[in-house]
């Protein structure tokens, strides 16, 4: 076709600039058949389009690879989500709402003791029962699974015994509920009671009856599970450090919340393929562990991801119920369905281990850190789950933001009759990042240091790496600091608010998707993979296994295709529910969907554009590096009366190639170091985030309101502000939750006292204070469009912030989670005692008064930030790792430049001699394999 | 979770109401049903009816001195002719939703809760029940084990410490006739009696004394969450001023023990010599020692108790200066 293939404009837009600029998109075009609700091609917003692309948005940190890949479409905008209206009409189908025909229902019988072994069980009474289907028990699948191919150690029901109160021990399906639970009270089992353990110490000491055996790889005859060694660094200078503050921390062990408990249907459909409906973070893991349990390829499963009412890490492991319900239904021949009560969701639990946290931070005369010593003992209850990568959490994910001189970890997990432990939101770095934050916070007092000055005098630059090998690419910590400061008033506000009011910072680092996937070798498998087809409608439909959990995976997806595209977003269509048609996606875990899916979408995207832009070419005649993709339409760059709707591109590719497919994939680059645990923490890149809160303590009854909070975190780009914002004020609930209220309190015989939602408190709308969201946008090389994560981060700094606003408050150091009014009063009574204080009111409150180095830590924090801003914008890209502040240079081996650096992962026996060390104890065992014994 | 199966009766009138009742022999009131139905759906003591007062239009009386069992707490916590303390107390139970539901005779008439008895059939299964509802296994208190007695279940109402407050009278009615007393005087020190109410008799009402508009008073209330949360301790005081001079002090206190605690000889004999601050001190200590709860509850009962001492205090805050 010849050059200059015109269409007639059309009615105009509603958006005239009136400023005299360019005006974007020049000329609006009817496009009678162009797809979307709109039949008018709208202007493109050069607003949102950078500057490096001609655009008129301005990009501080200078370009990113993406800019070209803008059409100014939705990326930066504020949009609701893509499937919120299925949620608010009420239309949206969770676990519970799947309702098959013939469907039965499946009741769990769990075990009432801690821990027994099981002599017998008895179900004829049971099976006789008018009604009842199938029973199935230990004996009905013998196949062990786990999310993680190390540490497998769970069953779909108990083989031989009970690990804890709620451990599933049978189950039955039955016409209806009433029958269901009749049946599975009419089973008898015969328990021999073992003694069980509840307290994490007690994990670490040999038992007659470990928990689990892990045969050669045992760790003596304890209930270690994991252990953990990492010393790096100048450990000489922590030892002869002039400020430190050691904490023993005692955190509690949380529950995920979330409001929809689990449910599950399985069906074994007439060609003999099994079908399971759940609300899973991580359907990807549940195929495989039901291919492994169930004994049948997976090819014959169909995993379909329900709407998921909430997950924040507690819906990621596969779970025994959802065997179970396979197993009845594979025996009954009818769908079965299992919905757990509240109770129940509290016996599998997942959430945040309780933890035993001994954490040490050091600083030097010149105001650096010289290192962070942390002992972690975390009780992982009777499972394995995700506890192996929680052990390394609970120290490598404190070796940024801030550049220090040494970093000695030791971390245990044990095993106890409690329900298991997990993943939840901010997984094992929550609680050592809390007491890092406070350390630093009392350091800086000592020191006679501005603490936010303290910090902004020690922070990682760009382009960097920690201590133990990770890659930092972009960090905003800087810029996030700065902003809190400012709007919080904090220069006015720290230390000098009377008694009972207080302001404190803190800082968070969390990782954007984890950098090795659990399965496969990243070399030959991709993290995530998108697939795309557009047909003679226009629209495309996006295939992914991204599990939208409510975090927004769906509409990030859809935006990323949307704006490659540049169609509006009701042209794209998102089906990411079942294993049949999505390709493989490892799940919404570790903050890895939106830089992991969205990179992936992004190379889908182009691929499918370039082939519509191929055909563009031969109706336009320009060549597509001078077509400009806007809104459904093609069009020439220096006359955009000559162009082509998106339709009629796209009708002639599929006339030209047939179908119109792309697909894409993101992998991890290689990156981190090589000793063992180098992959624990390693992430293709880093959010950081800072938040001041402001409470007011009541000092007569130890009660902490949060009366505002600051909270700035660095998502690398806001693709969808609404959404990060979002994320934002939840993460600053659920940690205020943490930090004042919420716990899993076990009653003096080891029983969870609070398996409801009246007990277990999650803080209501009264006590949600004003949080003002602040989005820093540290625009990351390698992330989609800039974007990191903003799903867990933002949660890590809303606890130190307020425990170091508590200090400034009243002067106590809390060293305990949560903080409840009790506890918190018993330690105004001790601290009152200790000052002779008889009335609480009379309490002196910290003051704050500059001593000599904190002029030199501003002036230093300056001239970094001058750094930071060259090695942002690429002007300065020479190498820079951990200890450039300490005099190292960056390339050479730090053990070759400094006698006694160490860089070990197994103890010696002198760092294991402090006996008051826990999770040190754990290293005092030997696996069997190395006793020579079995 | 299922609810167990019951009969549910909705006599139209009380007389219907009462007959009814003498005629079942195992059954339980329901009013708004927002602490009866969640114990059935935990298949606590169950019964195989239950008589709903819903369509009971006598119980609803609302004046300064008259307060109906039927009447919902919200209607209560916004009602301009309610005492003023009556009012306060009110608008602290609960929640909203859950206001517009109960009543304040389910309020008086509460169950006694305990952190080894509101829970759910298989986890008291696990504990091997305790004696409130054992299940017909004979079990034992699982909070002081070995004292198979009394239940030290906690009474966890609001409104009754303002009523004690007030001088309350609670009026009861039964097949047999009607009859009054004390309000305090209503409860029996056991978690699984609870109060005097007979077999087929209910609460009809609550009248306050003629001269209650002369009495002032404050209620604070101990608990995590500013709603949902039942009181770990509460205390209501109510006083009268005639002249710039405290008259009248009753003080009384709930969420502590199995019943609410009358305070008020205390109170009466701390006016007769009244200095301030330190009269307020001095009884609110008196309070403290008064008051034994025991572990069964979200907080330790040690700082219930240290609480009840800040409680009281802030309650008496405005007669500081007298």
């Amino acid at each position: 076709m010849a050059k200059g293939y015109r269409q007639a404009p059309g009615k105009s837009g509603d958006k005239k600039r009136t400023d005299g600029k360019r005006v974007a998109g020049q000329q609006d075009f009817g496009v009678p058949g162009s797809g979307g609700s709109d039949p008018h091609s709208k202007l493109q917003d050069l607003d949102y389009v950078p500057e490096s692309v001609g655009g008129w948005k301005k990009q501080p940190r200078g370009p990113h690879v993406h800019d070209r890949h803008v059409t100014g479409m939705t990326i930066g905008k504020s949009v609701p989500l893509v499937d919120a209206n299925w949620k608010m009409t009420g239309q949206a189908q969770y676990g519970d709402d799947i309702r098959l025909p013939g469907e039965l229902i499946g009741k769990i019988l769990r075990s009432p003791h801690h821990y027994a072994l099981i002599k017998s069980i008895d179900t004829s009474n049971a099976e006789a029962m008018e009604g009842v289907f199938a029973i199935a028990t230990g004996q009905d699948s013998v196949n062990k699974f786990g999310v993680l191919p190390v540490t497998k150690d769970e069953h779909a029901m108990a083989q031989d015994k009970v690990r804890h109160v709620g451990d599933l021990v049978a189950c039955v399906c039955a016409i209806d509920e009433a029958t269901a639970i009749e049946a599975m009270n009419a089973i008898s089992v015969e328990y021999e009671v073992l003694p069980s353990i509840h307290d994490m110490e007690d994990g670490l000491k040999d038992s007659e009856h470990p928990i689990h055996d892990r045969g050669k790889y045992h760790i003596g005859e304890s209930n270690v599970q994991k252990r953990v060694f990492q010393q790096f660094g100048d450990l000489d200078g922590m030892e002869r450090a002039p400020y430190r503050h050691e904490a023993d921390w005692e955190t509690a062990g949380l529950h995920h919340g979330f409001t929809e408990p689990h449910a599950v249907v399985a069906h074994w459909d007439p060609s003999g393929r099994l079908t399971v409906w759940s609300p899973q973070q991580v359907p990807h893991y549940l195929h495989r562990a039901l291919s492994a349990v169930l004994d049948i390829p997976m090819h014959q499963i169909n995993v379909h991801r329900t709407f998921v009412g909430g997950g924040f890490g507690g819906k990621s492991d596969p779970f025994p119920h959802e065997m179970c319900a396979a197993i009845l239904a594979r025996k009954s021949g009818r769908p079965v369905r299992i919905n757990f009560d509240r109770e129940e969701v509290y016996w599998i639990n997942r959430g945040r281990h309780p933890s035993r946290i001994q954490m040490g931070v050091f600083a030097d005369d010149e105001g650096r850190i010289s290192g962070i010593e942390t002992d972690a003992l975390i009780d992982g209850g009777a499972f394995a789950s995700f506890g192996h990568v929680t052990t390394y959490y609970n120290g490598v994910l404190h070796t940024a933001p801030y550049e220090i001189g040494g970093f000695n970890y030791t971390g245990a997990r044990v095993w106890t009759n409690k329900p298991a432990s997990g993943a939840m939101r901010g997984h094992g770095a929550v609680n050592s990042r809390c007491a890092v934050e406070v350390g630093i916070d009392a350091v800086s007092e000592q020191m006679k240091v501005d603490p936010m000055t303290f910090r902004l005098a020690n922070l990682l630059p760009p382009h960097s790496r920690t201590i133990t090998g990770f890659r930092v690419t972009s960090t905003g910590m800087r810029e996030c600091l700065a902003k809190v400061r400012e709007q919080s008033d904090w220069d006015e506000k720290f230390r000098n608010l009377p008694l009972g009011k207080g302001i404190g910072v803190g800082c968070g680092f969390f990782i954007s998707g984890s950098g090795l996937p659990i399965h496969w070798d990243p070399e030959n498998f991709p993290h995530a993979t998108v697939h795309l087809q557009c047909d003679m409608d226009g629209g495309v439909t996006v295939h992914t296994g991204a599990a939208e959990i409510g975090q927004g995976s769906d509409t990030a997806v859809a935006q990323a295709v949307s704006e490659v595209l540049a169609l509006p977003l009701d042209m794209i269509r998102i089906r990411s529910k079942e294993s049949d048609t999505a390709p493989v996606d490892l799940g919404s875990y570790s903050s890895r969907v939106t830089f992991m899916n969205c990179n992936a979408a992004i190379k889908a995207a182009c691929e499918l554009r370039d082939k519509v832009m191929k055909a563009a070419w031969e109706i336009t005649g320009y060549n597509p590096d001078v077509l400009v993709l806007g809104d459904r339409r093609i069009y020439y760059k220096h006359d955009p009366a000559i162009g082509v709707s998106w339709l009629e591109a796209v009708h002639k590719a599929q006339a030209d190639v047939g179908s119109l497919i792309a697909s894409g994939a993101y992998r991890t680059p290689p990156m981190g170091g090589v000793h063992k645990g180098a992959a624990a923490g390693l992430a293709p890149a880093y959010s950081f985030s800072a938040y001041v809160a402001e409470v007011d303590v009541d000092v007569e009854t130890g009660f902490v309101k949060i009366t505002k909070a600051w909270a700035a975190h660095d998502c690398g780009k806001a693709l969808n502000p609404l959404a990060v914002k979002g994320q934002i004020i939840g993460s600053c609930h659920m940690g205020m939750g943490q930090v004042l209220s919420e716990e899993m309190k076990y009653g003096r015989d080891g029983h969870l006292m609070n398996p409801d939602l009246l007990d277990y408190k999650i803080m209501s709308v009264h006590e949600m204070p004003d949080v003002v969201p602040i989005i820093v946008e540290s625009n990351d090389p390698e992330g989609p469009f800039g974007a990191k994560e903003a799903g867990e981060g933002p949660l890590l700094p809303i606890l130190p912030a307020v425990c170091n606003a508590i200090y400034d408050a009243i002067g106590i150091r809390i060293d305990e989670l949560p903080v409840t009014p009790d506890r918190l009063h018993k330690r105004i009574e001790k601290h009152c005692r200790k000052l002779g204080i008889n009335d609480p009111l009379d309490l002196p409150v910290p003051r704050f008064e500059a001593g000599p180095l904190q002029k030199k830590l501003a002036d230093r924090a300056d001239e970094h930030a001058k750094r930071d801003h060259l090695r942002d914008i690429q002007e300065d890209r020479s190498s820079y790792v951990n200890g450039v502040l300490f005099g190292f240079a960056p390339d050479k081996p730090m053990a070759e430049q400094k006698e006694g650096w160490r860089e070990a992962v197994v103890p010696t026996p002198k760092d294991l001699a402090d006996p008051s060390k826990r999770a040190a104890r754990a290293w005092g065992h030997v696996e069997r394999r190395h006793r020579g014994d079995d | 979770m299922r609810m167990p199966p019951f009969t549910l009766h909705t006599p139209d009138n009380l007389a219907k109401a009462l007959a009814l009742a003498s005629e079942l022999d195992n059954f339980d009131w329901v009013a708004g049903g927002t602490d009866l139905l969640p114990n059935y759906k935990w298949h606590l003591n169950p019964k195989p009816n239950v008589i709903s007062l819903a369509k009971v239009n006598e119980l609803t009386a609302l004046s300064g001195t008259v307060v109906g069992a039927m009447v919902r707490i919200h209607d209560l916590a916004n009602s301009e002719d309610a005492h003023p303390l009556i009012r306060e107390t009110a608008a602290t139970i609960a929640s909203v939703m859950i206001r517009r539901s109960a009543t304040v005779g389910g309020n008086i008439c509460l169950d006694t809760r305990c952190y080894w008895f509101n829970q759910t059939e298989e986890w008291r299964r696990s504990i091997d029940w305790c004696h409130k509802c054992d299940c017909d296994t004979g079990a034992d208190c699982r909070v002081i084990p070995n004292q198979n007695t009394l239940c030290v279940a906690t009474y966890q109402a609001d409104l009754a410490a303002a009523f004690i407050a007030l001088d309350a009278t609670i009026h009861l009615a039964s097949g047999a006739g009607a009859r009054s007393m004390p309000f305090a005087e209503f409860f029996q020190l056991d978690g699984m009696t609870r109060n005097v109410l007979k077999t087929g008799e209910l609460v009809t009402h609550v009248t306050l004394p003629e001269d209650a508009k002369n009495w002032q008073g404050a209620y604070q209330k101990l608990r995590l969450r500013e709603t949902w949360d039942f009181p770990e301790a509460g205390v209501a005081a109510a006083w009268k001023l005639e002249g710039g001079k405290i008259t009248g002090l009753r003080v009384a206190t709930t969420g502590c023990e199995s019943i609410p605690g009358d305070h008020s000889e205390m109170a009466a004999s701390a006016i007769e010599e009244w200095s301030g601050k330190d009269s307020i001190r001095e009884l609110s200590e008196g309070v403290r020692k008064a008051v034994k709860p025991v572990s069964n509850t979200y907080f330790p009962p040690a700082y219930r108790r240290k609480m009840l001492r800040v409680l009281t205090r802030r309650a008496l805050a405005p007669l500081e200066h007298l």
